[in-house]
């Protein structure tokens, strides 16, 4: 039995590496910035869950407990990974692109990041 | 009534005046007359004791370690100077209350006055040097804030700020002198010096101390060369003049010199320079009193000269001489504190005070003029009044001088002095008083009402009395006092007729030739204005200048601004003290063990590195340096887990998170790239010296990590207490909290201040031209739309409880494991952080209703309470207390108050962290920048109004 747990936890550790290793090779080798944004994200969720669930049956396998420890770390993974690349996403449609370049916004008149009010004069930002 | 509580009314009292003037000028005069009559009575209640001969004592410990206690002692010449000082002082409380216009504020006016009094009273009951030190100088500032009281006159501001610079300066030479005199005693208690006169004055050291001793009463009662800054302090209201200027702050120089006489006086030093200088200022006084016109100016001149003549009956040493020092101080005071008082009612009256615009005065203020008529008598030595016994005293005196083997010199230069005082007091009479009806007065004088000549008047009353009746009025008070400062029985027994002594002869002289010289005034005064006279205001302000001129040379050279040149100052400097420890010690052999080299370390180190040098190489760019030093402070942060050292980790790393954040929104109003300023060969240097320095540091802690300490630490003490002695497992905590609580103590203060200084330089800056620049900032690059979004809101408003529990649960584990308030402050900081990024500072704001001000304040009370707890219990300040409960259905809870503690932490960082937050944000706020929004997109709001609008 512990035999099978070992070879779950190697086998969760090695796609986790994999992944990690694949999401790293990503950012270096895709060239454009929306593209290179997929790599990291892989990397994180995948990559990071592959170790976090080998830990998990760590735990229980050879220390006894179950430990949440790692659907905590989840969560917050999962809370800011999407944060992040949506932010990276926007700081590059703000500065590299132009209403032109992007997709038709669908319903709306542009994308939010380009939705900016009309200069006002002696008014900042909205 | 006790000393301590006669010593500590006035301070008391202060109070009084600057709360109740709001009930009117009569309750805050009447308040602070309270104040002074009670410390009178309380006064009088020990004047029979006194009288007696006894010596009225209250003693308490206050720093004895270093000689410094509260010791009060009250004997004769205490009580002749406490009850002038209140009394006078109760006079003038009144006199002021009619002389004070309605614009002046009154209430600050007396509650600067009972200051003073206070010090002043300290000062003459103090039986302990070093006490008597603290009120010295306390009479320097409260009177530097009486002198100064007319805020609005720059001769007021320039007046108490010399006058401040003379006796502050002098009082320092004091402060060596008395730390040198009570080495050579040992103690610092008077009782205890003034048994020592022997021991004192064969001491090498005695020279020093006496000069030193003697600067600072010189500079006090404006002795020669020293006397410049008194005449220019007459900008203060005359009650002030009045007070400062005849009975108390001047003669603080004297009272030291008579406290000070049974010990100092006797040598050829205390001789020539005490007897020479109280000489050279009575003649100098009295000279240049004859040729002013401002009346103040003449009073003023004229308490220079009396002034001398007391210092130099104190320096002739003699127990005769000192008698009649004691004597004319009486005097003294109550003539001219009455003739300042009559000055003023005349200033008052006629709108001038320059005595070429008056003259006439007897036919309209009568009453005026009789009290200025006994009064200038009387300092001119005329019987029979007072002023007449004490000089009589003076001049019999000075016939038994001899200074430099020549008889004749002090009586010749007495009497001259003396024929000048006459001349000045009777033009005082003759010139402002009678004389024809002018009709060119500012406006037509008249007498005043009660309450300005009834002060003055008593005080003539008392002139004419001790004149008549010496014996019967001054000679019991006069005798303890002169008992006092010569330590010996004295006999004392003035009479108006003594007979026809060498004294009456010369004061005959003195009258006659004072009178001739008056009569000869013009001409005299033409000599006098062709005579180079040195400007002693000039010379002042040159030596001013030029030492202000050097001092800021220096400073701005030091202090220019640059943080590079801070630092580089600070690291040669640390360089050199470091080298030159580390060439003077010895380095003792490795005593540890390197740990082995891990792979995980080793890519930690490789990380710090790298990013450190990053930072070096694109420093230029602003905010990847930001982004790098986030990384170094990670790795810091990873380390100091690694090492072991949890809660430097937390702290480290919850501090970093709350840094990169402030420093995020002050790049806001940065330029993105930092340019080039300085050349080639300066930035080698720095580089040189920040390698240096970099390379030191590293070796010192190498040096450090490889051997064991020279002596044990203090850890083994902190481990083995921490859990006994503390209640708490997690010794960093106990440390804090408990060990040294008192430091964290001043640290949150400190850490609040600093908050709080940060938030006044924004209002600051706000309140000047700088504001309309801010709002009219326009950004470096065109700003993007969708600035607060949805996803960012939402998860912040999910992470918030979140993170307001682990706040939470790290602030309770913190006595027993890694957390505490201050990690815990920062958490709950980074909580309320979180929402302004995503929802802007103005919404989040406006949703918050607690000052951050008051959650400092908060922390801080809560911390300062919890530490005061210890004294119900008769233990000292923040003793900690713990216990156990076990309430049921939990596990057992420990409770300490310690935690309390804590909380106060937790409050006093959190409200510092959001407040120099909100002071950042406020420089952003430009007009439309609040979201009416939570977030700028959202589809639920856009379905509404999209219904609306279907309607």
């Amino acid at each position: 039995m512990e035999q099978v747990f070992d070879l779950l936890i190697t086998v969760f550790l090695v796609v986790g590496g994999i992944f990690g290793l694949v999401g790293s090779f990503g950012l270096i080798k895709l060239d454009d910035p929306m593209s290179r944004l997929h790599a990291p994200t892989k990397a994180t969720t995948l990559g990071v869950g592959g170790v976090l669930i080998a830990s998990m049956v760590h735990a229980y396998a050879h220390e006894g407990h179950l430990s949440w420890h790692e659907l905590l770390i989840t969560l917050f993974l999962f809370l800011t990974a999407p944060i992040t690349a949506n932010f990276i996403a926007k700081a590059h449609i703000h500065r590299h692109e132009t209403p032109d370049t992007l997709p038709p916004a669908g319903e709306d008149k542009t994308w939010a990041t380009h939705d900016v009010p009309p200069e006002e004069p002696g008014s900042g930002r909205g | 009534m006790s000393l301590f509580l006669i010593a500590a009314l006035p301070f008391l009292g202060a109070v009084f005046p600057a709360l109740l003037i709001r009930a009117g000028r009569n309750a805050a005069a009447a308040s602070t007359g309270a104040v002074t009559l009670l410390a009178l009575i309380g006064l009088v209640l020990h004047a029979p004791a006194v009288l007696r001969g006894e010596t009225v004592s209250a003693r308490l410990d206050w720093l004895p370690d270093l000689g410094l206690n509260a010791n009060f002692h009250l004997d004769g010449l205490g009580l002749l100077f406490a009850g002038l000082i209140l009394g006078i002082g109760l006079l003038i409380i009144a006199y002021a209350r009619f002389y004070l216009s309605r614009e002046d504020p009154m209430g600050q006016f007396y509650s600067y006055l009972l200051l003073f009094q206070g010090a002043m009273v300290g000062i003459v009951l103090s039986d302990n040097i070093l006490l008597l030190l603290v009120f010295w100088e306390l009479t320097s500032l409260s009177s530097f804030l009486l002198i100064g009281y007319w805020k609005h006159l720059p001769e007021g501001r320039q007046g108490a700020r010399m006058a401040l610079a003379v006796t502050g300066s002098g009082g320092l030479a004091m402060i060596g002198g008395m730390l040198i005199l009570g080495h050579i005693v040992g103690s610092y208690d008077l009782s205890v010096i003034l048994q020592n006169k022997d021991l004192i004055q064969a001491s090498p050291l005695y020279a020093p101390a006496l000069i030193l001793i003697l600067i600072g009463a010189f500079t006090k009662s404006a002795q020669f060369p020293f006397h410049f800054w008194l005449p220019h302090a007459m900008a203060a209201p005359t009650p002030v003049s009045a007070y400062l200027h005849s009975a108390t702050m001047v003669k603080a120089g004297l009272f030291l010199m008579a406290r000070m006489w049974p010990v100092l006086s006797g040598t050829e030093l205390w001789f020539y320079l005490v007897a020479t200088t109280g000489l050279v200022t009575m003649v100098l006084g009295a000279v240049i009193a004859l040729f002013k016109d401002d009346l103040k100016a003449l009073l003023a001149f004229s308490t220079v000269s009396h002034l001398g003549l007391i210092t130099m009956l104190l320096g002739f040493g003699t127990k005769a001489a000192a008698v009649a020092a004691v004597f004319h101080i009486v005097n003294h005071a109550t003539f001219k504190a009455a003739l300042f008082m009559n000055a003023g009612i005349v200033d008052h009256a006629a709108h001038t005070r320059d005595i070429k615009q008056l003259g006439g005065l007897r036919h309209l203020m009568p009453l005026t003029f009789t009290l200025a008529g006994v009064a200038a008598l009387s300092m001119a030595g005329i019987p029979p009044f007072n002023g007449f016994l004490s000089k009589e005293m003076m001049l019999e005196e000075a016939t038994h001088a001899i200074w430099a083997g020549t008889p004749w010199l002090v009586p010749a230069l007495a009497v001259f002095g003396a024929l000048f005082s006459v001349a000045y007091s009777l033009r005082y009479i003759a010139h402002v008083f009678l004389g024809p009806r002018r009709h060119d007065y500012p406006t037509l004088p008249h007498d005043p009402g009660a309450g300005l000549w009834l002060p003055p008047a008593v005080l003539v009353v008392l002139v004419v009395l001790i004149g008549l009746f010496p014996n019967v009025i001054a000679t019991p008070i006069v005798t303890a006092a002169a008992n006092a400062v010569t330590g010996a029985d004295v006999y004392f027994h003035p009479a108006l007729w003594h007979g026809l002594t060498p004294a009456l002869y010369m004061s005959v002289a003195a009258v006659l030739g004072g009178a001739l010289l008056l009569g000869g005034h013009r001409a005299a005064l033409g000599i006098w204005n062709n005579l180079p006279r040195p400007e002693a205001k000039a010379i002042f302000d040159a030596i001013v200048g030029a030492a202000t001129g050097t001092s800021r040379r220096f400073s701005d050279r030091l202090h220019n601004g640059s943080l590079a040149r801070y630092s580089a100052i600070f690291l040669v400097f640390t360089l050199a003290i470091a080298y030159y420890a580390f060439a003077s010690g010895t380095l003792g052999p490795e005593t540890r063990a390197p740990l082995p080299v891990t792979a995980m370390p080793v890519l930690g180190w490789i990380c710090l590195v790298g990013s450190t040098l990053s930072v070096v190489a694109f420093h230029r760019n602003r905010l990847l340096a930001l982004v790098l030093i986030g990384v170094t402070g990670l790795i810091v942060s990873m380390t100091f887990n690694y090492l072991s050292a949890p809660d430097l980790a937390l702290t480290q790393i919850s501090v970093e998170v709350v840094t990169i954040i402030l420093l995020l929104l002050a790049l806001n109003f940065m330029p993105q790239q930092t340019p080039r300023e300085s050349s080639p060969g300066r930035r080698s240097r720095d580089v040189a010296i920040s390698v240096v320095a970099g390379l030191g540091v590293g070796g010192l802690i190498y040096a450090l990590m490889t051997r064991d300490f020279v002596l044990p630490s203090i850890s083994e003490y902190h481990l083995a207490n921490s859990y006994k002695g503390g209640g708490g497992n997690n010794v960093v905590n106990v440390i804090l909290v408990d060990f040294r609580g008192f430091d964290t103590f001043g640290e949150i203060i400190v850490l609040g201040i600093a908050a709080i200084i940060i938030f006044a330089i924004t209002e600051a800056v706000l309140g000047s031209r700088v504001r309309a620049r801010l709002l009219n900032r326009k950004p470096w690059s065109p700003l993007a739309g969708d600035s607060h979004p949805l996803m960012m809101v939402v998860a912040t408003r999910v992470m918030m409880p979140i993170a307001l529990m682990v706040a939470a649960y790290i602030f309770f584990r913190g006595h027993n494991m890694p957390g505490g308030g201050f990690i815990a402050g920062l958490i709950a900081a980074i909580a309320v952080v979180m929402q302004y990024m995503a929802s802007g500072f103005s919404w989040a704001t406006d949703r918050q209703r607690l000052p951050y001000h008051g959650i400092i304040g908060t922390g801080v009370l809560v911390a300062a309470v919890t530490g005061m707890g210890a004294w119900f219990n008769g233990l000292p300040f923040l003793t900690s207390a713990f216990g156990y409960v076990h309430p049921p259905y939990l596990e057992k809870f420990e409770l300490a108050t310690a935690a309390l503690f804590d909380l106060g932490v937790f409050l006093a960082v959190l409200g510092a962290v959001l407040l120099a937050l909100q002071s950042l944000a406020r420089y952003a706020w430009q007009p439309g920048i609040a979201s009416e929004h939570p977030m700028d997109i959202n589809p639920e709001r856009d379905d509404a109004t999209q219904t609306i609008e279907g309607h």
